[in-house]
């Protein structure tokens, strides 16, 4: 009797947290777009930011949001990739290794406004690469860069040993067993944590005041030349993203809607990771589906 | 033919049981860390048939088997000491060419272990690998083995379907069908039967019967039974050394060894 009474209340005690968690977010969310979405409209998504003027949008910071998540992501990806291999298929377990992994765990938990403050005084001042793209997408590989190692080294340990041997068993090589066998069984697992990480690169703003900088110039949409200064593409130009405008608009700005602006822009931002979030869990479950064959 | 030459005239084994000895196994030791897990084994296998290696669980019959394809290399702990010769070849050699040994001794696992891919991308993977690429000669070999492996009538149709989506005893023929492809000269099952059900083993067991004909045949099992259905020879293990090792009629009707009476009786396991 008495183990089902623990039992019982371990279930509650456990529900109401769990139920707890899911209410906090909803209600964030629920207040974020509650808040922010009636202020979205296409004009506002189209429409430069304005300094003095009712009525500015948010093209630009959007813009290069995507463009440094894309440029960070082209960075990070391959490089994590090839940690996460190593780790887990290459490394011998000694204390280099776990040296490495130290590592990358000291460098997953630095608080990304030491990061940022590091990419100033190297990418920034030493490199000469100002306020740029290049130095905000740098910055957001050091803050990113542990996150795919680990993501990688858990879904390449998390295939099975079994199938590992069969490859081995055949004569096939290691590299190619990684390549053919290990690598596609690890996929989903990776794209999953690949994208969680977009989401979490695409509404960092810490490492990037100091790197990307606080404002951007008008941006030319018809230059498509990455050497024009006011080109979109142009690496070596400042670039204000959407999250770092939200944290400028309400510390700095002096036009009228700014509230408005700043609660849309949240709203915007917070419905973009949450895509990330949820096309990755339903990318992942999807392609795990279609690579059990059981579709 | 692996890797190193070796003009040495091989001893025949000190037992001969009448046929042709294909691999030669002496004073072989395997050991993880400290633990020696196989001591001192000597063994001749005769070609063209099927050896049984029986005995309680870990008495070493795995890792035996195992050291001779040196899929224990994998483990960084262990090593094997003595030596395995196959066609006159020190397998335990460090100049040995691993992949082209595994190719010639292909290995068969406890579990169904298909890719999770078509079955026709299990075959190929193998194949692909040690140099084959031209599609026509993939066909063929995937066809020829599939057949060999007596599978080829129930998937001919599918050979794209996952092959996640078949049966275990189909998944663990397919696995034999893959190594079947490469040509190998032994293969080596690890309680090939020990996750499947009757049906299943039992065509299982048929097919290694057929499959002795051109190949070497090395079997792990549990079950004393199989060995006493299927195998030529039998080995029987306890605590890593060798107890007994005669042909399959004589060991289960006159065991010389009394623990090997006692294990066959059913006494302990």
């Amino acid at each position: 009797m008495k183990s089902q009474i623990t039992n019982r209340m371990a279930t509650v005690l456990i529900s109401v947290c769990a139920g707890l968690m899911a209410l906090i977010m909803i209600a964030l969310v629920g207040y974020i777009f509650y808040q922010g979405l009636g202020h979205v409209t296409w004009h506002f998504l189209t429409t430069v930011a304005s300094t003095f003027q009712v009525g500015g949008g948010i093209k630009d910071q959007l813009w290069n949001s995507f463009y440094l998540l894309i440029v960070t992501m082209i960075f990070t990806t391959p490089l994590g990739i090839a940690g996460g291999i190593y780790l887990s298929e290459y490394a011998k377990p000694n204390r280099v290794t776990g040296f490495i992994r130290s590592c990358v765990e000291v460098l997953a938990s630095l608080p990304s406004i030491v990061v940022g403050l590091f990419g100033m005084l190297v990418f920034v001042n030493t490199f000469h690469w100002g306020y740029s793209i290049l130095s905000g997408a740098v910055a957001l590989t050091i803050f990113n860069l542990p996150v795919i190692v680990r993501v990688t080294e858990d879904a390449l340990r998390s295939v099975p040993v079994a199938l590992k041997e069969a490859s081995f068993g055949l004569g096939v090589g290691q590299w190619y067993t990684i390549k053919n066998v290990l690598l596609p069984a690890a996929f989903p697992g990776i794209l999953t944590g690949i994208i969680l990480s977009a989401g979490r690169v695409f509404g960092e703003s810490a490492a990037l005041l100091f790197t990307a900088g606080l404002t951007s110039p008008d941006l030319d949409f018809k230059n498509w030349s990455p050497f024009a200064f006011d080109s979109p593409l142009n690496p070596l130009r400042s670039a204000e993203t959407l999250s770092v405008h939200i944290y400028s608009v309400n510390t700095v700005a002096i036009v009228k809607d700014a509230p408005q602006v700043a609660a849309a822009s949240a709203a915007v931002l917070a419905l973009f990771v949450l895509i990330f979030n949820l096309s990755a869990r339903g990318l992942g479950a999807w392609i795990q589906k279609r690579m059990s064959g059981k579709s | 033919m692996i890797g190193v030459q070796e003009k040495k005239i091989i001893e025949l084994p000190q037992r001969d049981l009448g046929k042709e000895t294909i691999v030669q196994v002496d004073n072989l030791s395997v050991y993880y860390g400290d633990f020696q897990a196989v001591k001192q084994v000597s063994l001749p296998i005769e070609k063209n048939t099927i050896t049984a290696l029986i005995g309680p669980s870990g008495c070493g019959k795995s890792t035996f088997l195992r050291a001779l394809n040196r899929m224990n290399d994998t483990i960084p702990s262990a090593r094997s000491e003595g030596s395995i010769r196959y066609d006159g070849v020190p397998l335990l050699d460090a100049a040995i060419d691993v992949s082209a040994l595994r190719k010639e001794m292909g290995m068969v696992f406890q579990k169904p272990n298909p890719f999770p891919k078509s079955i026709y991308e299990n075959i190929v993977h193998g194949l692909r690998y040690h140099g084959i690429r031209k599609k026509s000669q993939l066909k063929t070999l995937v066809q020829e083995s599939l057949e060999q492996a007596a599978l080829w009538d129930e998937v001919s149709d599918r050979l794209d379907a996952s092959a996640l989506s078949l049966s275990g005893g189909q998944q663990q023929r397919l696995c034999i069908a893959r190594t079947l492809a490469l040509k190998p000269q032994v293969i080596l099952f690890d309680e090939p039967t020990s996750a499947l059900d009757p049906i299943s083993t039992a065509k299982i067991e048929k097919l290694m019967l057929e499959l002795k004909e051109h190949y070497t045949l090395i079997v792990v099992t549990h079950n004393m039974q199989q060995a006493a259905r299927i195998a030529d020879n039998t080995a029987f293990f306890y605590q890593g050394e060798l107890v007994e090792y005669n042909a399959t009629q004589e060991l289960f009707n006159q065991p010389t060894e009394k623990r090997t009476a006692e294990y066959i009786n059913g006494q302990f396991s």
